[in-house]
């Protein structure tokens, strides 16, 4: 009985979404540049919320929440790292959309093709994104597949559960596109929140009085559970650090990021979105008391299962339409989010591959494959999930070790002199290199330090000598054309 | 252009310093506030100078924009 309750909310709920989804796009005609950037005409508020669906995902809701459960004071670097890469999105997002709009770009990876005058970068760039992808929508899976199973208490097969949720999100992506991700996820951000204060006031109110009161219960069990480690400790000050600046210089550089920058309607919604995203970022205080309050609650969860921790806790104490309303909020949390990542993927292998090599020869045979490639990525994702399995906020480092590579040559592509594809080319092969050697020897950190940024240094360190060598040898060529001299 | 229009480099400097400060703060300033107390509002001191460096970036983030446009 509670279980249908619990779940009946949550259905009704992403059915309802969906529908508001679909009413957005109506009437609106389907080409690739309405499909993947919304037209290019999204407003200061719809934008906002477009952006913002990258931080009320389902790790805003269960694994923010997991690591403080889990790790203690390590998890503020997610409120740290937002922050940071708003400041550098003030700066960077508006060029790229002015260069965006010029050029009349579609996709993360034309940036590259455009900037740098290489077909072969875009493809490498469009890989690396849609590899990078594959974890991230894993980690919406594997959130699914928590709520679920919570709020079925335990009588639904999860498996069943997540193929169903994850089907019904593709065919949403599939239908309606970049416009209809963004009105759902009005409905998902209004609900969300509501779930977050619930999470973050009601529950540690309940227990201790005052989320200051789950703060005490904490500090009297774990005296350091609040304050970060040390230097060289695991998950210590230098890594949270480090982190931190690694994951703000990859933040804007996903495929899903960089078309939401492209869907701007002009430079100046960029720049005041930029002003007032930090405000969402506070939220994420709430998710912590929540996570601190089930440490107290319901301790001895390890690993993965940390993540499961405040939705257990209302499961254990609170009646099931409460659960089910927690549920529903979390469950759009993961499929919205998950849309508009599937989409990215999709497009970029779409566009960049397909399109750029000539596989595709119109417009409607590109947003016909984008929509094939939509339901492949589905199945993709959905077979790491089955087969991988770690925390959230684990699958998202993962992510971002990779997409971060891509961020010198963004950076470098704004500037009117560029360095030859070459040179970004070969940076991005040596991060690779470099992060593949890490996770084959399991190391998360290097004296502290975290390992994505190493590989971030090596790869800045390489485009530079191959940069530097590239231009003695055009130089000396005099009068060759090089690629670095492709556009002014 | 004309020359009258043209904004010479102090206003883009003033963006640039106003945005870095509170980047600093919630990178290598962290380093120096991790500290449990004095405990405000009942938070640890380190988690209330990460909130409040939140809180205060808008500020920041809006001297740049004047600072851009004026």
């Amino acid at each position: 009985m509670n279980a249908a309750i619990a779940l009946g909310i949550v259905g009704v709920v992403v059915a309802g979404t969906i529908l508001f989804g679909l009413r957005g796009v109506r009437g609106v005609a389907m080409d690739p540049q309405e499909y993947i950037v919304g037209g290019r005409r999204m407003g200061a508020l719809l934008l906002w919320l477009l952006l913002a669906g990258e931080i009320y995902t389902t790790f805003t809701f269960l694994g923010a929440a997991g690591w403080a459960y889990g790790k203690g004071a390590p998890a503020y670097y997610i409120l740290c790292y937002g922050t940071v890469a708003y400041v550098i999105s003030f700066f960077l997002a508006p060029p790229i959309h002015r260069i965006a709009r010029e050029r009349g770009m579609l996709t993360g990876p034309d940036f590259f093709v455009d900037r740098y005058g290489s077909r072969r970068l875009g493809a490498l760039v469009a890989v690396l994104g849609f590899l990078m992808l594959v974890p991230y929508v894993t980690l919406q899976l594997t959130g699914l597949q928590i709520l679920l199973q919570i709020a079925g208490y335990g009588a639904i097969n999860p498996f069943a559960a997540v193929a169903i949720g994850f089907f019904v999100v593709a065919i949403f992506t599939f239908v309606t596109g970049l416009r209809g991700a963004a009105f759902a996820s009005i409905v998902k951000d209004a609900l969300v929140l509501i779930g977050v204060l619930f999470a973050g006031l009601v529950l540690p109110t309940h227990f201790f009085g005052s989320p200051a009161g789950a703060l005490d219960a904490v500090l009297r069990d774990h005296p350091t559970w609040l304050t970060i480690a040390g230097p060289s400790a695991p998950n210590g000050i230098t890594w949270v650090v480090t982190t931190t600046i690694l994951t703000a210089c990859g933040f804007f550089m996903w495929p899903q990021s960089m078309a939401a920058i492209y869907s701007a309607r002009d430079e100046d919604t960029l720049r005041r979105n930029a002003i007032f995203l930090p405000f969402y970022q506070v939220m994420l205080l709430l998710v912590f008391f929540a996570g601190f309050t089930a440490l107290e609650v319901l301790p001895g969860l390890k690993g993965a299962a940390a993540d499961q921790s405040f939705m257990l806790v209302v499961q254990k104490y609170y009646p099931a339409w409460v659960l089910g309303g927690v549920a529903a909020a979390g469950t759009l949390a993961a499929l919205i989010p998950a849309a508009a990542q599937l989409l990215a993927a999709a497009s970029i292998i779409g566009k960049n591959v397909f399109a750029d090599y000539g596989l595709t020869r119109d417009a409607a045979a590109e947003t016909r494959t984008t929509r094939i490639l939509v339901l492949v990525v589905a199945l993709l994702a959905f077979a790491f999930w089955a087969l991988a399995r770690t925390t959230l906020v684990g699958l998202l480092l993962i992510g971002y070790n990779g997409i971060t590579q891509l961020f010198p040559g963004v950076v470098l592509g704004v500037l009117r002199n560029r360095p030859p594809a070459i040179a970004v080319g070969s940076g991005i092969v040596a991060g690779l290199i470099v992060l593949v050697y890490f996770a084959a020897t399991q190391q998360g950190q290097v004296a502290g330090i975290n390992t994505g940024l190493v590989a971030l240094a090596v790869n800045a360190a390489v485009l530079g000598v191959v940069a530097a060598v590239a231009r003695r040898r055009s130089l000396a060529a005099a009068g060759d054309v090089g690629p670095s001299t492709s556009s002014g | 252009m004309c020359v009258g229009m043209r904004h010479s480099m102090p206003p883009r400097v003033t963006a640039f310093v106003s945005a870095a400060i509170p980047v600093l703060a919630l990178t290598v300033g962290v380093v120096f506030a991790n500290r449990l107390e004095p405990r405000i509002l009942g938070l640890p001191f380190v988690l209330a100078w990460i909130v409040a460096w939140v809180l205060l970036t808008p500020a920041f983030l809006w001297v740049a924009y004047r600072s851009r446009t004026s």
